[in-house]
């Protein structure tokens, strides 16, 4: 369900499987208001509502009305990481996890040998 | 048992081939009409098996895996024996929550047997044997002699050290494949801790980690439903024994010794977490019913259910959210205004997931699973409902293939079942029955293969080696 | 074989003797089984690439087509977009080829060709001559359209098994719908029937591989394998055979239709407990195995199956745990099986569980002589002894993009042991050889060819 904040006009994004079916409170990812809603079955029966107290639930993702991302501890949920880190564009790796080469970084056409890495060819 | 007050199926008939291409060109039923022509179900029988020459001995108990694996051989053709112990394979008492109610009774017998062991009992003959005593050993090698194939199960080494594992029995029948199957392996560092049935391959092999909610969102590693990881390997093991049996055939004149488990199977297919987790670290972490490499592609609620969508291209994201527009084009409007959205790639981020998916959801709260599908097949979009059972069993294009289907058993009565995957041509895989009783086949296959005399019978019924052992009075 | 060898072979232990028997580092002084065998790949995706990759493994000669430069759709998904194998092709190297390509086409050479242009069906007609197998997985009736279909192909090569695997089959009223593997599962019934309990709020679960795509491409390995026995037993001909993955996924389904057709009751979700036996089942414990690690993965709480659903198995868990009341009161299976019995039993576990590492409650089980498997994740499986050993995952020294860690076959032959020799090439890769060698181009067409993007 798409909650837009009548205070701050944050768009917080309440993901389909957790907010499906839920009574509760959330909290607004932008200006921190809290919010009491109920949904059946996707639907909002009652509410949203101003609220008092502690969000039940926080968004999964929030974003500024000119599409400016806000995430992070206390404003939306975690997401799920593979890596301590995570950055989702390609990462250019040299070494793999046991220190050996594996041609996970980009190329340019002077170091291929046929289609094959120079570097591998080479037993770097 | 009392009689069940369940409507016929089909519950709404087949369509017939005019129905379902009616409106249609010469032209453009013409492809369609010709695959009908060359593999519908109904001709199987005019045709030749293509495994019709191979003679299997199903010795696997308390496992799905081996029986997986022998049916699928049994619906190409083979002849297959299931050995069981006497009493009966123990998977066989299997019912849902115990209830007697639901097994399913042999008309003559009164025999027992519930709705698992039953629908992978097909095509299969059965036969007691009593491989714990020596006589029962001996049985077994002489029905080697005769056999191309040997599946097992027991415990690493067990049919070794009772001289009928593959070393000894290619003494007596080099032409053997001898395949042994389980959850973990018979040599390993874990072949002495016990394995014995699914879902624990699934446990160890990182499926049950990789699939159900993540943490994040409430949820816990899930397990398959099924021993899906008994039907991967059975597969698995299934490709071993016809890769051998064309090697014997073309090459060697000889058989050899394959293993399969349930849990390597499952390695095999777990497709990029071994190459991710040795590129840079990752572990691979449960995403739901989401996709970590492609959005979208997801099942998501919707007004009666679940619905799946899918779309990596661009184009197909553009037509899914069109669709949307329709009616929500506020929805449309802020997803085609959103510049992280733009590049296929960039939609893959976590933040962007739970964007597209809280949208996709204001639309899909509005439709049910058959709508949803209707409007975005309009766009040549990939969507359909999440079905439970009792709509597959009278969804019109699965009745129409035959995907479903119902056998009327001599022993057991009506019984609806999953039909063989494999279609073809000229040697398409089939059921001749489904079900058998505990040793029905003792008679046939002990006397046509071994010789079986009168006396012989009467002697290994009373000594246990063909029947249960009496129980003592006390 | 050699007498004494063949004799030592039978006084070795049976441990010794299968871990030499099956050791995969030997695999390549062992013949193939399908030497010899020649198999078209023209599929994208997992479902027929997986497939034509089991032959592969097997000795057949694999040429895979794919569109040229960019391949096929596969090399661009990878997971949370970041790891990628460079380059992608040698005409685009600055890209990679993302890793939901890998596991579905090692062992194989890869070509490209574009199947839309009359001269490149011309070139599939040539390589189809001399082959063996022709798998494809696109729209039913593309490949007719295009003359490169079975009713055209078999013309040209009775012998040739013609392999189409799809979603929904070619043929009925869904035929021309497209399909993904979770289509697969949703509409086959084996996803309505995974996840947690439905009274528990639970919802259904995907499983996590592409199973309807992988285990899909195997049944139809299945069917080729056989086909292929047949036509060189007893036929001398080829055939057609057709896979749909959503019938394979009802043909899973363990119980339910029987269930159904008889008492007209629908499987229901039953979340990581089972349906038929108890316990057999998979419980929380409390404490994290690695709480110092960065990873978020292992510093979640670990879980464990635990299977002890014969009576005295039962029992002696009760004995472990150290609860005489449960001992008592669900001592016999038939109750132990019902529902709310396990909605006791399973909480019973976990409480018991609560303070412990999946490890160290395993180890509390082994000693009793219990059954049970931790839930590992995969890098607990990638660095475990037991499947570095057998080779279900292993180091590859890969020709073209180093070193890999990358799944084995999925199972183990002793005489002709299927193998893995590399993960997979760039788009294109193999022209020269596979498109000079069979389809009999010269250096001038190849040329020609590969400005117009034709290959």
């Amino acid at each position: 369900m798409l909650l837009i904040c009548s205070g701050c006009k944050t768009k917080n994004f309440l993901d389909p499987y957790p907010f499906w079916n839920f009574k509760g409170n959330t909290k607004c990812a932008g200006c921190g208001k809290i919010w009491r809603l109920e949904t059946s079955n996707g639907v909002c029966v009652a509410g949203p509502e101003a609220a008092d107290g502690k969000p039940d639930l926080l968004p999964g993702f929030a974003e500024k009305p000119d599409y400016s991302a806000i995430s992070g501890p206390g404003l939306t949920r975690s997401a799920p990481r593979a890596r301590p880190t995570s950055v989702c564009k390609p990462i250019p790796i040299e070494k793999n996890v046991r220190g050996k080469t594996v041609s996970g970084h980009p190329l340019k056409k002077e170091d291929l040998v046929g289609s094959r890495p120079r570097f591998i060819q080479e037993g770097m | 048992m009392a009689t069940p007050k369940v409507a016929p199926w089909p519950a709404i008939p087949i369509l017939k081939p005019d129905e379902v291409y009616a409106g249609l060109s010469d032209q453009a039923k013409e492809y369609p009409l010709f695959l009908e022509s060359i593999t519908r179900q109904e001709k199987n029988f005019e045709k030749p098996e293509a495994l019709s020459r191979l003679r299997v001995l199903d010795c696997t108990t308390r496992m799905m895996i081996g029986h997986w694996c022998s049916s699928m051989l049994s619906e190409l053709g083979a002849e297959v024996i299931q050995v069981e112990p006497p009493g009966g394979d123990p998977l066989r008492q299997n019912t849902p929550f115990g209830r007697k109610e639901y097994m399913f009774q042999d008309k003559e017998t009164g025999e027992e047997v519930g709705g698992q062991f039953l629908h992978e009992m097909r095509n299969k003959l059965s036969v007691t044997l009593n491989l714990e005593t020596e006589e029962g050993r001996e049985i077994l090698k002489k029905l080697a002699v005769h056999s191309d194939v040997v599946i097992e199960n027991g415990p690493p080494g067990q049919w070794d050290a009772w001289g009928i594992g593959y070393r000894q029995l290619r003494e007596i029948n080099p032409r053997l494949i001898y395949c042994w199957v389980g959850q973990r392996g018979q040599w390993g560092s874990l072949k002495d801790k016990p394995g014995r049935l699914d879902p624990v391959a699934q446990a160890a092999c990182g499926f049950v980690h990789g699939t159900g909610d993540p943490k994040e969102f409430g949820g816990q590693p899930t397990r398959s439903a099924l021993w899906v990881a008994d039907h991967v390997g059975g597969t698995a093991a299934a490709m071993g024994i016809l890769a051998a049996v064309v090697y014997r055939e073309n090459v060697s004149g000889e058989g050899q010794f394959i293993e399969a488990t349930a849990a390597e199977a499952i390695i095999r297919i777990l497709d990029y977490s071994w190459g991710w987790y040795s590129m840079d670290g990752s572990i691979r972490p449960r995403y739901g019913n989401w996709d970590l490499a492609i959005n979208i592609y997801a099942v998501n609620p919707c007004k009666d259910g679940y619905m799946m969508v899918g779309g990596g291209h661009d184009r197909l994201w553009y037509r899914i959210w069109r669709t949307v527009g329709d009616e929500q084009p506020a929805v449309e409007e802020d997803i085609l205004g959103d510049p992280h959205l733009r590049e296929v790639t960039e939609r893959l981020a976590h933040d962007m997931q739970v964007k597209t998916y809280t949208m996709l959801g204001e639309w899909l709260k509005d439709n049910p699973r058959s709508e949803a599908e209707r409007k975005l097949s309009k766009q040549q979009v990939a969507s359909g409902g999440v079905l439970y059972v009792n709509e597959v069993a009278e969804y019109p294009h699965f009745k129409y293939r035959g995907h479903v289907a119902e056998y009327d058993s001599p022993h057991y009565g009506k019984i609806l079942y999953g039909t063989t995957p494999f279609l073809q041509h000229k040697t398409p895989g089939r059921l001749k029955w489904l079900g058998r009783p505990t040793g029905y086949d003792n008679q046939d296959v002990y006397r046509r293969l071994l010789g079986f005399t009168r006396d012989d019978f009467t002697r290994l019924s009373e000594t246990g080696v063909t029947h249960e052992e009496e129980e003592e009075e006390l | 074989m050699a007498r004494e060898t063949a004799a030592a072979k039978q006084t070795q232990s049976f441990d010794e003797y299968c871990r030499e028997t099956f050791d995969f580092k030997k695999a390549f002084g062992k013949p193939e089984a399908l030497k010899g065998y020649r198999v078209l790949s023209c599929t994208q995706y997992i479902l027929g690439p997986s497939c034509a990759s089991y032959l592969a493994e097997l000795g057949a000669e694999v040429i895979k087509i794919e569109a040229p430069r960019r391949g096929e759709a596969m090399r661009h998904t990878t997971p949370f977009n970041e790891p990628f194998l460079y380059p992608l092709s040698r005409w685009v190297p600055e890209r990679g080829t993302g890793l939901g390509f890998l596991g579905a086409n090692p062992n194989e050479y890869f070509t490209s060709v574009d199947f839309h242009r009359k001269e490149g069906q011309d070139i599939v007609k040539k390589l189809a001559a001399k082959s063996d197998v022709f798998v494809e997985n696109y729209r039913p009736g593309t490949f007719d359209r295009w003359g490169i279909g079975y009713r055209q192909l078999k013309e040209i090569n009775p012998r040739l098994v013609y392999a189409w695997l799809g979603g929904f089959g070619g043929w009925g009223p869904g035929r021309v719908r497209a399909s993904y593997d979770i289509l697969g599962q949703s509409q086959g019934g084996n996803f309505g029937m995974t996840g947690k309990q439905e009274f528990l709020g639970g919802a259904p679960a995907k499983h996590t591989i592409w199973l309807a795509d992988y285990w899909g491409g195997m049944m139809a390995a299945v069917q080729i394998l056989a086909a292929l026995y047949w036509r060189d037993k007893i036929s001398g001909e080829g055939t057609f055979t057709e896979y749909s993955q959503v019938h394979g996924v009802t043909r899973q389904l363990e119980y339910a239709l029987p269930l159904y057709g008889r008492h007209g009751i629908t499987r229901e979700r039953w979340g990581n407990w089972d349906t038929q036996l108890c316990v057999h089942g998979i419980i929380k414990c409390g404490k994290s195995s690695y709480p110092q690690s960065e990873n978020p993965q292992e510093q979640e709480e670990g879980y464990i199956l635990i299977s002890a659903y014969d009576d005295k198995d039962f029992a002696r868990l009760c004995q472990t745990v150290g609860d005489g009341n449960l001992a008592g009161k669900y001592a016999k299976q038939d109750i132990r099986i019902q529902a709310k019995s396990q909605m006791e039993i399973y909480p019973w576990l976990e409480k018991w569980a609560a303070n412990k590492t999946k490890e160290e409650v395993a180890a509390i089980l082994d000693k009793a002589n219990i059954i049970n498997q931790p839930v590992w994740n995969s890098k607990e499986v990638a660095n475990n002894p037991h499947w570095l050993e057998r080779g279900a995952v292993r180091w590859l020294d890969d020709p073209t993009y180093g070193d890999l860690l990358h799944q084995g076959p999925a199972y183990m032959m002793s005489e002709t042991p299927p193998r893995l020799k590399w993960a997979l090439k760039p788009v294109g890769a193999d022209n020269e050889e596979i498109l000079g060698k069979l389809a009999g181009l010269s250096a001038e067409d190849l040329r020609r060819l590969e400005e117009q993007e034709c290959i």
